[in-house]
């Protein structure tokens, strides 16, 4: 009973899914033939060959993964730092600092979108290579998760014995705290790959050329045109899925152990 | 400080233009609170706030217990392939919101859609417009909501179960305490830090929903989707009426964080530190 209903679960989970990757390998008149079937009878690569060849794909993929990889990198080790911080100093008016980190946790993007807009227009900062980053680069949860961590996983001791040894502040960071919390970093690079390559609002405002479009863009623009390219849209979809399905197989166990860890015992 | 930059300022920067009339060139013209009371008796806003508020309530009241049950049933002693299902049920996260929401799309498609078909296949019946028919098409939007999050919060739940000490069953059992019993006095309350976070967490973000109403209905049929985010985006970068649309944010600003408030009030976020 149990397993039967778990499975149904997985099925209504999967289903679409797997209808979705099948239906990419179908030619167009097939996707909607009536009955439907799952899996094509005369498979083909016609919609990659097509979306490969009429559309940009290999830019808006290079665009996404480019912007993804460096908002990861810049904000890991930012939310780490900051972390830290917050976690093992003691500095006037850090309470009320993280008061504020913690409460704009609430603050949805929609609402801060249009001042968001217009600072970076006015500053002339709008160009999308650093608008799609920047505003992206100190996450709260972020912060916060890599202050849970700190926390937990890093005694005082260790950093008094670096101090003993000599060490900066910043190599005390860098070679004692950095490697200590490597499996929480996993968990935040994942996070924040996967937020900012899935993104879609942001991008939809700040970028107006095509060929600077983000995957999410580009299949938003195929699927938004007269006669919607159903086809190229599911080629797409698949396509576009790997990267972050792959990075979230890979290390799922991080990823779930990293973000339930601040959820359970704050 | 890169971070009071872009979430702290902005939100002041909003204060000031909701208070504006500007079409995002010149300077702006100060208005006082004529935005506001336009926003008041703007009928597509006001349907905005109510398909938001619609979705959060779906968002507590259908995704928060269908994970704390999904969690219980994964949680079960013995279960195999946990991980696996763990694995499927999280994905739905993973995918970007707009793959998921042009699948659905297909889905749910009038004509051609899979589950007419399917429908006529297996009932003989199928003409159902998912998406054209106001009701249909909030409930489509609801439906992906629970399918977006339900899975991904689950992990956040099955992870408070195993951090319930299993000496506490055993005691409640030694009490002659049934599994309903031991559900409402043991895990209920072991969970209420771990069911704060889930229900924040889904509200906040349930309460942004921009993506799938736009993608899939562009907000309608008529503005039966729209939500309160879409709103924004639509007065300020279609209409231009970035004023307009900055103390609609504020409202929102105000609902969020009243919500906030709110779970605080009833889930205790943060009482037992």
């Amino acid at each position: 009973m149990l397993y039967l209903s778990l499975i149904v679960l997985v099925l209504v989970f999967v289903l679409p899914l797997v209808w979705a990757a099948a239906s990419s390998f179908k030619l167009r008149g097939d996707i909607f033939a009536y009955p439907p079937k799952l899996f094509p009878e005369h498979p083909t690569l016609h919609n990659y060959q097509t979306l490969l060849a009429e559309q940009p794909f290999w830019g808006w993929f290079a665009m996404s993964t480019v912007v993804a990889l460096i908002s990861t990198a810049v904000s890991v080790f930012v939310c780490s730092l900051a972390g830290f911080g917050f976690a093992k100093y003691r500095f006037k008016g850090k309470n009320f600092l993280f008061n504020v980190m913690f409460s704009s946790l609430a603050i949805p993007f929609a609402v801060i979108v249009v001042p968001l807009f217009i600072m970076l227009v006015r500053t002339g900062l709008n160009s999308p290579y650093f608008a799609l980053i920047v505003p992206w680069v100190a996450p709260a949860f972020g912060i916060f998760m890599m202050r849970q961590f700190t926390e937990q996983s890093i005694p005082d001791e260790l950093l008094e014995s670096g101090r003993v040894d000599g060490c900066g502040e910043f190599m005390i960071f860098w070679t004692i705290v950095l490697p200590l919390l490597r499996p929480a970093l996993g968990a935040l690079a994942v996070w924040s790959f996967i937020n900012s390559y899935n993104a879609f609002l942001w991008p939809l405002i700040i970028v107006g050329e095509p060929s600077q479009y983000t995957l999410p863009l580009g299949l938003g623009a195929l699927f938004a045109t007269e006669n919607r390219q159903y086809d190229l849209v599911l080629a797409g979809s698949v396509l576009a899925a790997i990267p972050s399905l792959l990075l979230f197989i890979g290390l799922r166990k991080q990823l779930i152990d990293g973000l339930t860890a601040g959820a359970v015992k704050s | 400080m890169l971070y009071g930059l872009f979430l702290i300022v902005p939100v002041f920067v909003a204060l000031y233009l909701s208070l504006t009339a500007w079409a995002g060139f010149g300077s702006p013209i100060w208005v006082g609170l004529r935005n506001y009371q336009d926003l008041i008796g703007d009928a597509v806003f006001f349907s905005s706030v109510m398909n938001t508020v619609l979705y959060v309530l779906i968002s507590v009241f259908v995704v928060v217990p269908a994970a704390l049950l999904l969690a219980t049933a994964l949680n079960a002693r013995g279960l195999r392939g946990r991980d696996l299902f763990r694995l499927v049920y999280f994905t739905p996260v993973v995918l970007s919101p707009i793959v998921i929401t042009l699948v659905f799309s297909l889905f749910f498609d009038r004509e051609f859609g899979v589950l007419n078909a399917v429908l006529r296949a297996t009932f003989g019946f199928g003409g159902v417009d998912w998406l054209g028919d106001p009701w249909w098409a909030r409930v489509v939007v609801a439906f992906l909501i629970v399918w977006r999050w339900t899975g991904y919060l689950t992990i956040f739940f099955l992870a408070g179960l195993q951090n319930i000490p299993r000496e506490l069953y055993e005691a409640a059992s030694l009490d002659g305490a049934g599994p309903v019993r031991q559900f409402c006095n043991v895990t209920l309350p072991m969970l209420r830090p771990v069911t704060a976070f889930v229900a924040v967490t889904v509200m906040v973000g349930s309460a942004q929903i921009f993506d799938e109403p736009y993608l899939l209905t562009r907000g309608g049929p008529g503005d039966a989707t729209i939500s309160v985010a879409m709103f924004i985006y639509r007065e300020a970068f279609m209409r231009q009426q970035l004023g307009y649309a900055a103390a609609a944010g504020v409202l929102m600003f105000v609902g969020v964080f009243a919500i906030g408030r709110l779970a605080n009030a009833v889930l205790g976020i943060g009482r037992d530190r």
